[in-house]
């Protein structure tokens, strides 16, 4: 029975590491997040435009992108993506922290498909006839879609998406292949120097959960309060 | 009297106490006969890190100067040689853990991790040195001050640079071979790493030799040696023993010198180091 002691990882530089590390996988959350949003909104509606084109592009986007495994959009975007750019674009883009912006695009292109499936759930257990009825009333598409559709299909979308968030915090870990200087990069630096591997991965286990369970409570609280309603 | 459920449910429990105590404390046989008993020597080694331990592009097996001292052990032991590969991280790890019997990985001795294994006698002794981009226009350690420099995780690279230049901004990937990718990229001015694997990545660069320079300053002295578990001292007897006898019949100088010497990209002219103490300076 290995003897727990986290008075070592709790003081100094390795508390330093690992505070600094949860730190940034809490950016690199918040960040993909407002970025996902809006790109999955666009995704949702192009897969149920009355367009084919734009269906299909929806369709091949979301597919694309659900089809490969996170570890390889973040290899992808890191070590092959930015090698295509225009050698000045290349040297701004590699002077700053290429690391960062890789995982945060990746993330963001991968929730964004799962998000958009779980909007486009959500507009289509509103009613058809609500829309029927907004298009008779003279709106566009778009319009009935701003103004009638997605407002009632909130409630629905929200937990859901709630959800996602949470595979979003933990797809986080991820990042550390590209050297990503999130929360797992930090606590394997720590168990490198401490030789606590116990200790370290059980304070990274209780880091991660804390926001996980925070993140739950909140799809709780959610519904409990805004309960999804039939429309009236 | 007949015996109540009780009773002979405490006696059952007791018994099976007993019996695993017992087993606990004969199974915590010997190492040395574990392995005789197996018939295999599990060796973890790196693979990605030439002419140490590395694949080789015809066979697709892992061959190098560190699997050639293990296949002699596994040999004089009488057993088979088993190659398990290992990310830098995870070598210590896996030791402790007993998934491998023995570390011939690139690992280097050092008081900090004698305090959680033990070493054989030095097998190699190497520095750490920074190779550099051309066009950087850094010629010493302190102009790397604030520049991102590139190196492997979970090895003693990155505290050894951050110690030679302190405001350095390291950041490290899990392989040798992608962490290089990377300084080749552009990612970072300068990638961090054991000597004689940063002269044979130099070597491969061909054409490209002239857009990079390894800096001169080592930032430290690697003593490299074979990892054993704790509390062994049977185990670690019989490997040091092995080594001494290679020393001394000149095989492990002909083991060096097949693996860096003259006649490979390497080409150091001869050995500086021998192979007879376990003993190191920090």
């Amino acid at each position: 029975m290995p003897i727990l002691d986290f008075s070592a990882l709790l003081h100094g530089q390795f508390r330093d590491w690992l505070v600094s590390g949860f730190l940034f996988s809490l950016q690199l959350t918040g960040l993909t997040l407002v970025l996902a949003l809006p790109l999955a909104t666009l995704v949702a509606l192009l897969r149920m435009a009355p367009s084919r084109p734009a269906r299909a592009l929806g369709f091949l986007y979301v597919e694309g992108v659900r089809s490969v495994p996170l570890i390889v959009h973040m290899l992808f975007w890191y070590f092959g993506a930015p090698e295509l750019l225009p050698d000045r674009t290349r040297q701004w883009l590699y002077s700053g922290n290429v690391e960062a912006i890789a995982a945060v695009v990746a993330l963001t292109l991968y929730s964004a498909a799962y998000m958009a499936e779980d909007i486009r759930s959500g507009l289509r257990a509103v009613p058809r006839t609500q829309f029927e009825a907004a298009r008779a009333l003279g709106f566009s598409f778009l319009g009935s879609m701003r103004r009638v559709i997605l407002p009632q299909a909130l409630r629905i979308t929200v937990p859901p998406l709630i959800s996602q968030t949470l595979n979003l915090w933990k797809d986080t870990s991820i990042a550390t292949v590209i050297g990503v200087a999130e929360l797992m990069y930090q606590a394997q630096r720590v168990e490198t120097a401490s030789f606590r591997g116990f200790d370290t991965f059980a304070l990274v286990t209780a880091a991660y959960l804390s926001v996980s369970v925070l993140i739950t409570a909140l799809s709780v609280g959610f519904q409990h309060f805004f309960p999804a309603r039939a429309a009236s | 009297m007949h015996p109540t459920r009780r009773t002979v449910h405490t006696f059952f429990a007791v018994t099976a106490l007993a019996a695993t105590l017992l087993g606990a404390s004969l199974a915590h046989a010997d190492q040395l006969d574990d392995i005789k008993k197996k018939g295999t020597l599990v060796v973890g080694v790196l693979g990605t890190d030439e002419p140490n331990s590395f694949i080789d592009p015809k066979t697709r097996e892992i061959i190098g100067y560190e699997v050639d001292l293990a296949r002699s052990i596994a040999t004089k032991l009488g057993v088979k040689l088993e190659i398990k590969q290992l990310a830098v991280a995870a070598r210590i790890p896996e030791l402790q853990q007993g998934h491998v019997d023995l570390l011939a990985a690139s690992l280097t001795h050092n008081k900090e991790r004698e305090a959680v294994i033990d070493f054989s006698l030095t097998t190699f002794v190497t520095g750490q040195k920074v190779l550099v981009r051309s066009d950087s226009g850094i010629q010493d350690l302190k102009a790397l001050s604030g520049k991102k420099v590139i190196t492997i995780k979970g090895g003693t690279q990155e505290p050894n640079i951050r110690k030679a230049v302190p405001n350095v901004d390291v950041v490290t990937f899990d392989t040798g071979p992608q962490a290089f990718q990377a300084l080749q990229q552009g990612k970072g001015v300068a990638f961090v790493n054991d000597e004689v694997s940063l002269i044979d990545q130099y070597a491969k660069l061909g054409g490209a030799q002239s857009q990079y320079k390894i800096l001169a300053q080592n930032i430290s002295i690697e003593p490299l040696a074979l990892g054993i578990k704790k509390g062994e001292p049977q185990f670690k007897a019989q490997v040091d023993e092995v080594l001494r006898g290679l020393e001394k019949s000149g095989d492990a100088d002909k083991l060096f010198l097949k693996w860096y010497g003259p006649a490979t990209p390497l080409k150091f002219p001869s050995r500086s180091f021998k192979i007879d103490s376990d003993k190191v300076e920090s």
